[in-house]
């Protein structure tokens, strides 16, 4: 492709322009993070005496280990399951395909349109009889259901483009549907469900409605809820607020940076087959 | 969607929402009859009282006769008090930590929340397996009426709280047909709050003012003077997450314009009483006249409660709209800076009239120490030291038996200047609820957008008072 | 039937915890109920209120303002960027941007609220930067104003998903065959004939799984304006989620909670099935 040296010029330039805006907010509340504590700052202002302490002032007040506890807790509880569940399901779906594994597939990508509010009323009282409210299995059993449609649709778009002659050699091995399952279809799923579980990890770090709704001691919520009831008690001190938000949001920042290229093809994926 | 602060004279605000198993067996081939296991105990991990420095120090006081002795009392068992406190706010957690010093055998569980997740929780905390023995209270009658708060009237007798001013009790006084203000007593204020006109003496210095105005008018020359110096005139919050803080002086310059009867009535709910009275529109004129006159900050609609507080705090504002709740964070901010009066009647001499609720405290149906709490409430009544505290720490009146003296706050503070307010409005019988409080969302859904309107200009003086009179006839016809 | 042994835990944690609730919904709707005393049946008066009540019908309508922002901005802007990637920034600089492009995308929504109620206060940074070029007459408190406070919520949506278009559009991209390019350059075709002509047209699929999602996005906004402006001012940016989680957990109207839910579940539907419809060719 010839491009010529002004269209280069001025499409490198909107580039950078984007990626100033995008990075900006980033930058700003980083610098706002580092000014002494009670401070209304500027929006773009290095500050003459850097306060890095806040960073650790706001892990303390946020009582973070124990939200990082919390977190690790949830996201351990909620992706294995739904891995295991769901690579199932979509194995049962896609390559078994049972009798209506077509009205299944259905109804598991209805799921996929709905709105999380729009069942967070009857969640919460049903949370509340099986008396699991205010407990982490409020969020992690509520998440796993909520997790199927994409999870299911994912896996069994994988399984349904498997090609039948491995299954069939199995059989005439005499390998029962669970060896088949375990030994043969898992191990060349492996891609797949790394990329669901990474996909399923962030989203539920970031799950903030159920959390809100349904856990009232932030201790026990995920990162994001805790986030929203941070910024209620330290909605004064924005530099602290800024460090705490930034603490917060590290990990997944991290987990991004670090699996970059798996978390944009798996989000892609999901997306593009959603 | 609520902070702290406003929440003190907003108490019995909104009906405490959600909750509750017991009832619902009632309710069958309905929503109500989904199957409830009982709730298992919320697993908050206990929190130990925030120190600081403000407190007086304790000295082990030998234990107060008036708890140990009359009445119910915790024994010399050890007992461990469950409590649920608002977060943000010292009073109850010094409180506690004096009564353990002076009762040994007392422990406490407290967990704390916002007050905003204790409104929607607090039905469900009551009606839970490990119902509180103490609880912070957003809201009451709902609460009563669904059985859930513990009927204090034995403890009235037992504690001689029936020689406590009658208005002390009476915002926490719920009769059988569910209106507030007489019939059994639910809950009991560890102290009584007072809203008025805080002040940067440093910036009223500026603007000329020698003494504090005695109208409405002087008042609102003071505005234009500090406008005039180029000097924000009044700091306020009016942003959705604290609601709007324009209320205070609405309903301040209300009370100045006519009489405070009808306001409570409207508060209390009293067959056909209206908000769209002709002096409540002569008072919402003068704060629409304010808002266009560039009185409040510009972005006003987007100040939360602690932003208000904080650039305050700051030298940004001469005047604030707030409650004594606020003094130790105002003589934090500014020691000695700041100055505090009730807002003036309209004529010179004419009574003053103030906001005034108390921080209510409640305890649980199925506490499983009710006469432990129960003392507590009355040691914070009565106990010297207690009342030393309530008023270093909260800030506020501790109530009370009428013949005991309110314990003086550090000198230079604003303490004393909310204290002796206090006093002159007790004086003129100026209490009044406050209008946030009539029904369950008006604040929410009928004052906050109104205000906010009002503020952007898509509302006029007229137009906020039919529209929050037709939300409150809407929620009450509910 | 093995098979639907492979099934079953998937499906009954969906039935639990999605389908149930989902049931619930609607057979709460038809109630009027405090979520504690017994509950009356009331037909379809819950759904008269939603559609009556302006506070509620607003909501929607906010929603589907919102869908410009969320939406229509990101899809656009995010072809033009995917196209300038691909054009003239192949190498590290396309590598970096659409790393950094993709960041918002990760973090969580509520941290994006954080940061942007700050950005958009009136001593934060859009206004300095905006009086440094000069428009200083401008400035506001964005989240505060009436006039501004949708639109301003709207900017952090695109802010959100403009990389998550961006790259989605960039792997269409990626699979256009060449020789279409090379040919409409033999017929002389310029950038924005080449664009419009190819470009668009063969990422029939990859708009509209972007649409599709961004869509859904802009309907059930909740973090970001839970934490930015709470709905206000007055009920400028109230959105559906919002008021929801009012009437449900702090006005304990269920009832009308949840005639609003359905509605807003009805019309996600509504929009999403035309949408996949027109891109997919079978449904």
């Amino acid at each position: 492709m010839r491009v010529s040296r002004s269209e280069l010029f001025a499409g490198r330039a909107v580039l950078l322009v984007l990626v100033a805006i995008t990075v900006l907010p980033f930058i700003s509340i980083f610098t706002t993070a580092l000014h002494p504590s009670g401070d209304v700052p500027p929006g773009l202002d290095w500050p003459a005496d850097p306060q890095w302490g806040n960073f650790l002032e706001a892990f303390r007040v946020a009582n973070m280990t124990s939200l990082l506890v919390s977190s690790v807790f949830i996201v351990l509880a909620v992706v294995p399951i739904s891995l295991v569940i769901s690579t199932m399901a979509g194995f049962g779906i896609g390559l078994l395909r049972i009798p209506g594994a077509r009205w299944l597939l259905l109804l598991f990508i209805f799921g996929l349109t709905l709105p999380f509010e729009g069942i967070i009323t009857p969640l919460y009282f049903l949370a509340r009889s099986m008396g699991i409210l205010n407990t982490r299995l409020a969020i992690v059993l509520p998440l796993i259901g909520l997790f199927m449609p994409f999870a299911v649709f994912w896996m069994r778009a994988h399984f349904v483009n498997m090609p039948n002659e491995i299954s069939e050699a199995a059989r005439v091995d005499g390998a029962s549907t669970w060896d088949l399952f375990w030994r043969i279809h898992v191990p060349l799923a492996m891609a797949p469900i790394a990329s669901l579980g990474i996909l399923m990890s962030v989203w539920a770090w970031n799950q903030f409605l159920l959390a809100l709704v349904l856990v009232e001691d932030p201790s026990q919520r995920t990162m994001a809820g805790a986030l929203g009831a941070f910024q209620g008690h330290y909605a004064t001190d924005i530099p602290l607020l800024s460090a705490g938000t930034i603490v917060i949001l590290l990990p997944t920042l991290l987990l991004f940076i670090v699996f970059q290229r798996q978390v944009i093809s798996a989000l892609l994926q999901g997306s593009v087959k959603g | 969607m609520v902070t702290t602060g406003m929440d003190r004279t907003r108490a019995p605000r909104r009906a405490g929402p959600l909750a509750v198993l017991a009832l619902l067996v009632a309710a069958c081939a309905s929503p109500g009859a989904v199957t409830q296991a009982p709730t298992t105990a919320p697993t908050t991990a206990p929190t130990t009282a925030p120190a600081s420095g403000e407190a007086p120090s304790g000295s082990a006081a030998a234990p107060s006769e008036s708890a140990a002795a009359a009445g119910p009392n915790c024994g010399t068992d050890p007992v461990t008090l469950n409590a649920y406190f608002e977060t943000g706010f010292d009073l109850p957690f010094k409180l506690s930590d004096e009564f353990t010093k002076q009762f040994p055998n007392v422990k406490w569980d407290i967990k704390q929340d916002q007050f905003t997740n204790l409104m929607s929780s607090t039905p469900r905390l009551l009606s839970g397996d490990n119902a509180p023995d103490l609880i912070r209270l957003p809201s009451m009658v709902s609460l009563v009426k669904d059985g859930l708060l513990k009927n204090l009237d034995e403890y009235v007798t037992a504690f001689g709280w029936d020689k406590f001013p009658p208005a002390q009790l009476a915002q926490n006084r719920v009769a059988a047909d569910g209106t507030r203000g007489s019939g059994s007593l639910y809950a009991a204020g560890l102290n009584y709050s007072l809203t008025g006109v805080f002040y940067s003496k440093k910036l009223a210095q500026q603007i000329g003012m020698t003494q504090p105005p005695t109208t409405v008018d002087e008042f609102e020359a003071l505005l234009a003077k500090a406008k005039a110096a180029n000097l924000l005139p009044i700091m306020a919050w009016n942003a959705t997450a604290s609601g709007g803080g324009l209320a205070f002086p609405l309903q301040n310059l209300m009370a100045a314009y006519g009489p405070t009867d009808p306001i409570n009535d409207w508060i209390f709910q009293k067959p056909g009483a209206t908000i769209d009275t002709p002096t409540n529109l002569t008072a919402a004129q003068h704060l629409e006249q304010w808002v266009k006159s560039g009185y409040f900050p510009k972005d006003v609609n987007a100040i939360e409660y602690t932003d208000a507080n904080a650039r305050f705090g700051k030298g940004e504002g001469v005047f604030m709209f707030n409650g004594d709740w606020q003094d130790a964070g105002y003589d934090k901010d500014q020691p000695q800076g700041v100055g505090f009066f009730v807002f003036p009647p309209s004529q010179s001499g004419g009574k003053v009239a103030a906001m005034s609720a108390p921080l209510t405290y409640g305890i649980a149906a199925k506490a499983k120490n009710a006469d432990c709490a129960a003392s507590f409430l009355n040691w914070v009544a009565t106990n010297e030291k207690a009342r030393e505290i309530d008023v270093a720490v909260g800030g506020s009146n501790p109530g009370g038996p009428p013949d005991l003296p309110v314990p003086p706050a550090a000198a230079g503070s604003v303490i004393n200047e909310t204290l002796a307010a206090g006093a002159q409005v007790g004086k003129d019988n100026g209490a009044m609820d406050f209008i946030a409080n009539a029904t369950g969302s008006i604040f929410a859904q009928g004052w906050t957008p109104e205000l906010q309107s009002l503020v952007g200009g898509k509302e006029d003086a007229a137009g906020l008072l039919k529209a929050v009179q037709a939300e409150y006839e809407k929620e009450l016809s509910r | 039937m093995v098979g639907w042994l492979f099934v079953a835990p998937a499906l009954v944690m969906y039935g639990l915890f999605v389908l149930q609730p989902l049931v619930l919904t609607v057979q709460y709707s038809l109630y009027r109920w405090d979520g504690v005393g017994p509950a009356t049946f009331v037909g379809l008066a819950n759904y008269a209120d939603v559609v009556s009540e302006p506070r509620l019908i607003e909501t929607l309508f906010n929603a589907f303002r919102l869908v410009i922002f969320f939406s229509l901005i990101p899809v656009t802007l995010g072809l033009v960027t995917a196209a300038i990637i691909q054009r003239v920034a192949r190498g590290w600089l396309g590598t970096v941007s659409r790393t950094v492009l993709f960041l918002p995308q990760v973090i969580p929504l509520v941290a994006a609220g954080i940061i942007w109620g700050r950005l958009l206060s009136l001593q934060g940074l859009v206004n300095e930067l905006l009086t440094a070029i000069g428009l200083g007459g401008v400035t506001r408190a964005w989240l505060g104003d009436f006039d501004f406070a949708l639109p301003a919520v709207g900017v952090i949506g695109i802010w959100v998903l403009l990389g998550f278009c961006t790259v989605l559009l960039l792997t269409g991209m990626a699979k256009v065959d060449p020789a279409l390019y090379e040919s409409a350059r033999l017929d002389g075709a310029g950038w924005f004939a080449e664009f419009r002509s190819i470009t668009v047209p063969s990422l029939r699929y990859e708009v509209g799984v972007c649409v599709t999602v961004t869509v859904i996005a802009a309907l059930a906004t909740f973090d970001i304006v839970y934490v930015s402006t709470g709905g206000g001012p007055g009920n400028a940016t109230a959105v559906p989620g919002i008021q929801i989680y009012i009437l449900a957990f702090l006005e304990r109207q269920v009832g009308l909670a949840s005639a609003l839910a359905v509605v807003l579940i009805v019309l996600v539907l509504l929009v999403i099935l035309p949408i996949q419809r027109l891109t997919r060719g079978d449904a």
